[in-house]
């Protein structure tokens, strides 16, 4: 194939999977997804890899989809597939993620056999469960969070069972239509490409682009020093249970390619952190990433020089029916054990931790007249870098900005809600000769009675700092009772009940600090 | 005899253009001189209108397009400012939203986003209203003197102000300004709910920030261009372009400097937009090629779309998702992609052939510059092809050196991929194109817009070398391009009307809309509209639109909204446009209720255009030398025709160049290209 019609090809590919997400993020009424930060899009093909993936969505799922696929191919061989099918599933044992995080599949057809997939994700409104919203923080088994869906295809009827297990059907139907939106703009586009080039020319073509993916990885791997490097995270508690867990990974480099093996992770719990298999591997990846070339695109060419080992029945790999609403937790964990790892393999790109996600839901209580919910988060302080300190409040997500946490004005025009404060909190940076991102805190005043739910990370054991680098502030939840003062709350809790004229506080922790600070011993 | 004269500063060129009213186009294009931009501008100028026989004295209008607001921006360059919000939220701008896209997902080195403004800067005064704006907590005057008073020590060059839902209701920001002015006699004070009366705190604050920072260096610039101008005997009033494809007064562009973000980029657009109504085409795709970018942007009817989403500073200007800061300002809806003729091309590691987004901009410039410059271009490319002039480019100004075209692509390109040179020169140029034409593809196919039912214009001096390839992309079968595509953005500043825009934010379902209150806004909106612009209600063109979504959604879309009474029959109109806009964006409509978000309007002076007719017939005949085009074996003798030789009625078949001062068209082979009465060239393939 000759150069061009390769780069060509390689940027249509990526451009509808781009497309299908304009499409899908636009679209779509949760506004948890309105800045792209819980969606995903892509292009996958009969064989169940990644063709291509959107380059505006979140990375937490850049593996999410190609995991889904498998599933689906197993259940509906692509000869059984016919014009019009569209599929949608949430399976967290087979490639789902968790039950709100639907995912939308929709075939292309070559005479009349599907060849290719367009492929969408969004964290729907809601999908039923014990607590608005999904994610229940302190469910214990997977029936608690929300309607479970093998493979199936999406017919009105199912439609009406969806709808008849939400608390919000309208924008859940809402979100439905934005996935199959996208996907069918998805569809259109590869429909032109095979117009266009003819459906040979395009294989041809997706096979150079993953073999050329591939290439870039390898070269890229060649330049870290061989070797077997550990990581790993202490999670402070699942929430139910009052025990710590273990991340542990080893990265073994040896030559173009390399092992991730999560040997020594504790075992699945009867709890919400569990991670599912489709988010470990999205976390490693995006770890594993970082460490290479930026401009290389997401597809199965990126994944094949890596061998990832998750063993089954770990918290990384959850057997059913344990839960994977609060899987967040883990899988920010398998991110920072593996930036941990990698940062002894390319010290002059080390990393301290930082501060992670911190979630919250505020809803109104059963009784209100109009219902509402308010679906966000905090960031906290990215952990120092060797060389530079690290970022207020951006915390180190997947790549996400500032941009997903939402702006005041228009949340208080929607719930009965007035925040009263954004603010850095000064000293949260881990000291060190490069000091880590400051934290955050935001007060919410509750006009009305509201329900709660919350789970976070590192507050009992704040983002360790490196290389003699003092580890961040710890963060936390808080409620303020009027004319009170702040009493904490616990990390991870559920449908906390919370009266008008209450103050509810988060506050993230700051990132860790890196080397010893001139002037100090250590 | 009197003239216009309209004047594009780009990053490389700034383009001259003067008309005089016998429709007698003069163009002139010289280097741009970035230290001191008004020098070239002056210079220019004078040059032009003494090749046309104009006295500067005869010169009736000019309007001018600038980056000066964007170079302040990009480059941090604007003056000292002091920001007050309210109590809490001191943060806020220096916390930021910055957005991390593309490669920078991946940089765990990443740095925060620059405030404008340092936290030392800024302040918070207690007050508060609620979202629809009651007063929750009156303004501290107490503490507000305080503040004033120590913005007053830091001796800043001007006050921005950004309180919560001011859109929704003005009375605090306004005390406070009202303290700022009496403390601060001669520091300009920029209200959020003046600048940008709509939700969203952080977008709101960013604008009226950017607002503040630039408003006086573009203050200062304007005077004295308008000085220089007045000594060289050019006293005719100045017009300087928006981002929204209209022309304004200097005064209004000094308050309003952010609204001349990508103004010669915009003057593009309309250029494009004027070039198909000439040739009674009112759905045109606008392809802008410069030095280090390519625009592209969709006419629809005669007009071009706006988009309300515009950043700067990201990894590329434009509406959408990609990142800096945003900039709420109406603003023509352009693609820029970090591709043109200044792009160099590289071998990566795995051996796949890149172009960009590196630029050699133009110090040092292409290879065949011959000023330092050793990396190859698209311009090397272009050269080697055979496509450009060795004996120059900008009217000769700029004479180019094929050997060093060669050296660089040898060494660059053509040795580690193993080719010949010719082969990778026609390898970057195609790569190019494909990567110019993802411009196209984003404005058109990625908004679920057909390109093929479009004419492609081709603007700039290498746009119409590279046009006619990106058309057969998208199968678009015409490509046109206008008398002085050369100097396209500074002809199109002069069929430019004086426009001004304002909204306000209205947020509430459009069923529950009470016609009278609408009608009130509008007519409020409207009353500032026509102050802005200092004429009555004769001889304007007053336009209405409307933000609407999905109650629920998060995004919203802007739609047309009828004028005449409001009432009923009116906000059905709003709600069917509505519907009809979102099937066109997401495929198909919903019966959901739709909730209005924002009035907007926009009142147009409209201004007599400028239209140029070029007679040509008397120029050289044409030439031949070798070009390459793979469709026709490679390297073939390829006739070159002077733009001024060919009349009204000549049609030249491909393979062919036609070759002006300031611009190259290639003709590729079973594309033919004929003049039009206009003097305007349509490129139009023959299928088969």
């Amino acid at each position: 194939m000759d150069e061009l019609t390769a780069a060509v090809l390689s940027n249509a590919l990526v451009l509808a999977a781009e497309e299908a997400s304009i499409v899908v993020v636009r679209a779509a009424f949760s506004t948890f997804i309105v800045e792209g930060s819980d969606a995903a899009a892509a292009v996958l093909d009969a064989q169940g890899r990644l063709v291509a993936q959107s380059a505006a969505t979140s990375l937490a799922h850049a593996y999410s989809l190609k995991a889904s696929v498998a599933s689906l191919l197993e259940d509906h061989p692509p000869a059984t597939m016919v014009a019009g099918d569209v599929f949608v599933m949430n399976d967290s044992y087979r490639g789902g993620i968790h039950a709100n995080d639907l995912v939308i599949f929709q075939p292309v057809f070559v005479d009349g056999e599907a060849r290719w997939f367009a492929g969408t994700l969004i964290h729907v409104a809601d999908l039923g469960g014990s607590s608005a919203g999904g994610m229940h923080a302190t469910a214990t088994d997977i029936f608690q969070e929300g309607v479970q869906l093998p493979p199936v295809r999406l017919t009105p009827e199912l439609l009406k069972i969806l709808a008849l297990n939400s608390r919000s059907p309208d924008e859940m139907l809402g979100d439905v239509q934005a996935l199959v939106a996208g996907t069918t703009a998805g569809c259109r586009r590869l429909d032109a490409l095979i117009a266009e080039h003819g459906a040979e020319l395009l294989a041809e073509g997706i096979e150079e682009h993953l073999d050329r993916t591939e290439r870039l990885v390898r070269h890229e791997l060649v330049t870290l020093a061989d070797g077997t490097y550990r990581g790993g995270y202490v999670i402070d508690d699942d929430g139910i249970h009052d025990q710590s867990l273990d991340i542990a990974v080893t990265v073994t480099v040896a030559g173009d390619g390399a092992t991730v093996d999560f040997t020594g992770t504790s075992p699945h719990v009867s709890a919400a952190i569990n991670s599912s298999l489709s988010q470990t591997m999205s976390g490693a990846f995006y770890a594993l990433r970082c460490f290479l070339d930026g401009s290389i695109p997401v597809n199965d060419g990126m994944f094949r020089p890596f061998d990832v080992r998750v063993p089954e029945g770990c918290l990384l790999n959850p057997r059913a029916p344990m839960p994977t609403g609060g899987r967040f937790i883990a899988v920010y964990a398998v991110v920072d054990a593996v930036l941990e790892a990698l940062s002894q393999a390319r010290p002059d790109r080390a990393v301290a931790a930082s501060g992670i996600l911190t979630p919250f839901t505020l809803a109104s209580v059963e009784s209100a007249p109009t219902p509402w919910l308010q679906m966000a988060f905090e960031f906290g302080g990215v952990g120092a870098r060797r060389g530079k300190d690290g970022v207020d409040g951006t915390g180190m997500h997947f790549g996400l900005g500032r941009s997903m946490v939402p702006q005041v004005e228009p949340v208080e025009l929607r719930c009965p809600l007035r925040i009263e404060s954004v603010e850095v909190i000064d000293g949260s940076g881990g000291d060190g000769r490069w000091r880590g991102g400051r934290g955050t805190r935001t007060t919410y005043l509750l006009l009305d009675d509201a329900v709660a739910t919350f789970r976070c990370d590192r507050h009992r054991n704040p983002p360790p700092g490196r290389e003699g680098g003092q580890p961040g502030r710890p963060g936390g939840y808080f409620v303020i009772h009027a004319g009170g003062g702040p009493e904490r709350l616990p990390d991870k809790a559920a449908n906390v009940r919370l009266s008008a004229g209450d103050r509810f506080v988060i506050e993230t922790s700051g990132g860790g600090g890196f080397g010893i600070q001139e002037g100090t011993t250590a | 005899m009197s003239a216009l004269l309209g004047v594009d500063i780009g990053g490389t060129f700034t383009d001259i253009v003067v008309v005089d009213d016998g429709g007698r186009a003069t163009f002139g294009k010289l280097l741009t001189t970035p230290e001191d931009p008004a020098a070239a501008f002056v210079d220019g100028a004078l040059d032009a209108l003494a090749r046309a026989g104009v006295a500067p004295a005869d010169v009736t209008r000019v309007a001018h397009a600038t980056t000066l607001a964007t170079n302040v921006i990009l480059e941090r360059r604007g003056v000292p400012v002091a920001f007050v919000t309210t109590a809490g939220f001191r943060s806020l701008l220096t916390l930021g939203r910055a957005s991390r896209t593309g490669d920078q997902r991946f940089d765990l080195f990443f740095d925060a986003e620059e405030s404008p403004v340092p936290e030392d800067r800024c302040f918070e005064v207690p007050e508060r209203l609620g979202p629809l704006g009651v007063v929750v907590e009156p303004l501290d005057e107490t503490a507000a003197a305080a503040v004033v008073d120590r913005i007053a020590e830091l001796g800043v060059a001007s006050v921005a102000v950004c309180l919560l839902h001011a859109y929704a209701n003005p009375v605090h920001e306004r005390r406070l300004g009202e303290l700022l002015e009496a403390r601060l006699p001669g520091v300009p004070v920029v209200l959020s709910s003046e600048v940008w009366p709509e939700l969203r705190e952080h977008d709101r604050a960013a604008t009226t920030v950017m607002s503040a920072y630039v408003g006086p260096v573009m203050a200062g610039y304007l005077d004295d261009l308008g000085r220089r101008l007045g000594a060289v005997g050019v006293r005719a009033p100045i017009h300087v372009m928006d981002s929204g494809g209209g022309v304004m007064s200097a005064a209004l562009a000094s308050r309003r400097a952010v609204r001349t973000i990508e103004s010669g980029p915009a003057a593009g657009v309309v250029a494009a937009a004027r070039t198909g109504a000439r040739a009674g085409i009112g759905d045109v795709l606008s392809f802008d090629m410069g030095g280090t970018t390519a625009k592209a942007a969709v006419v629809r009817g005669g007009r071009p779309e706006l988009t309300y989403d515009f950043r700067v500073g990201g990894s590329a200007s434009g509406g959408g998702h990609g990142g800096g800061l945003p900039i709420k300002v109406p603003a023509v809806d352009l693609v820029e992609v970090g591709s043109g003729g200044g792009s160099i091309a590289w071998v990566d590691p795995a051996g796949t052939l890149r172009v960009g987004p590196r630029s050699a901009g133009a110090d040092p410039g292409p290879a065949c510059y011959g000023r330092g410059g050793t990396r190859p271009t698209v311009t090397d490319a272009d050269l080697m092809l055979g496509y450009l002039d060795p004996a120059g480019v900008a009217g000769g100004s700029v004479l180019l050196h094929p050997d060093r075209s060669e050296a660089a692509l040898q060494e660059h390109v053509a040795g580690p991929l193993g080719m010949s040179v010719l082969e990778a020169a026609a390898a970057v140029h195609d790569l190019a194109n494909a990567l110019m034409g993802d411009a196209v593809h984003i404005v058109t196919v990625q908004r679920g817009i057909d390109p093929r039912r479009f004419t492609l214009v081709a603007l700039g001096g290498a746009g119409p070398m590279h046009a006619a390839r990106i058309a057969e992309r998208f199968a678009i079968d015409r490509v046109l391009v206008p008398v002085g595509t050369g100097v396209g953005s500074a002809l199109g500043l002069l069929t430019t009307d004086v426009t001004t825009e304002r909204s306000h934010a209205l947020v509430a379902p459009l069923d529950a809309l009470d016609p009278a209150a609408v009608a009130a806004l509008l007519a409020e909106v409207e009353r500032a509209c026509l102050a802005d612009l200092e004429v009555g209600t004769d001889d304007v063109v007053v336009e209405r639109s409307v933000d609407a979504r999905y109650r629920g959604q998060g995004h919203d879309l802007n739609v047309g909204a009828p004028s005449g009474e409001v009432n009923a029959a009116w906000l059905a109109a709003v709600g069917d446009a509505f519907h009809a806009r979102y099937a066109e964006r997401y495929g198909s409509a919903t019966p959901r209720p739709v909730e209005v978000v924002a009035v907007r309007v926009r009142v147009r002076q409209p201004v007599p255009p400028a239209d140029v007719t070029v007679t040509g017939g008397e120029g050289r005949p044409p030439s031949k030398r070798p070009a390459w085009f793979a469709d026709a074996g490679g390297f073939v003798p390829t006739e070159v025709h002077h733009r001024d030789a060919l009349a009204a009625g000549d049609c030249v078949s491909g393979p062919a160049i036609v070759q002006e001062p300031e611009a190259t068209v290639v003709v590729p082979p079973s594309w033919s290209a004929t003049v039009d009465i206009r003097g305007d060239l349509m490129l139009e393939r023959a299928r088969g």
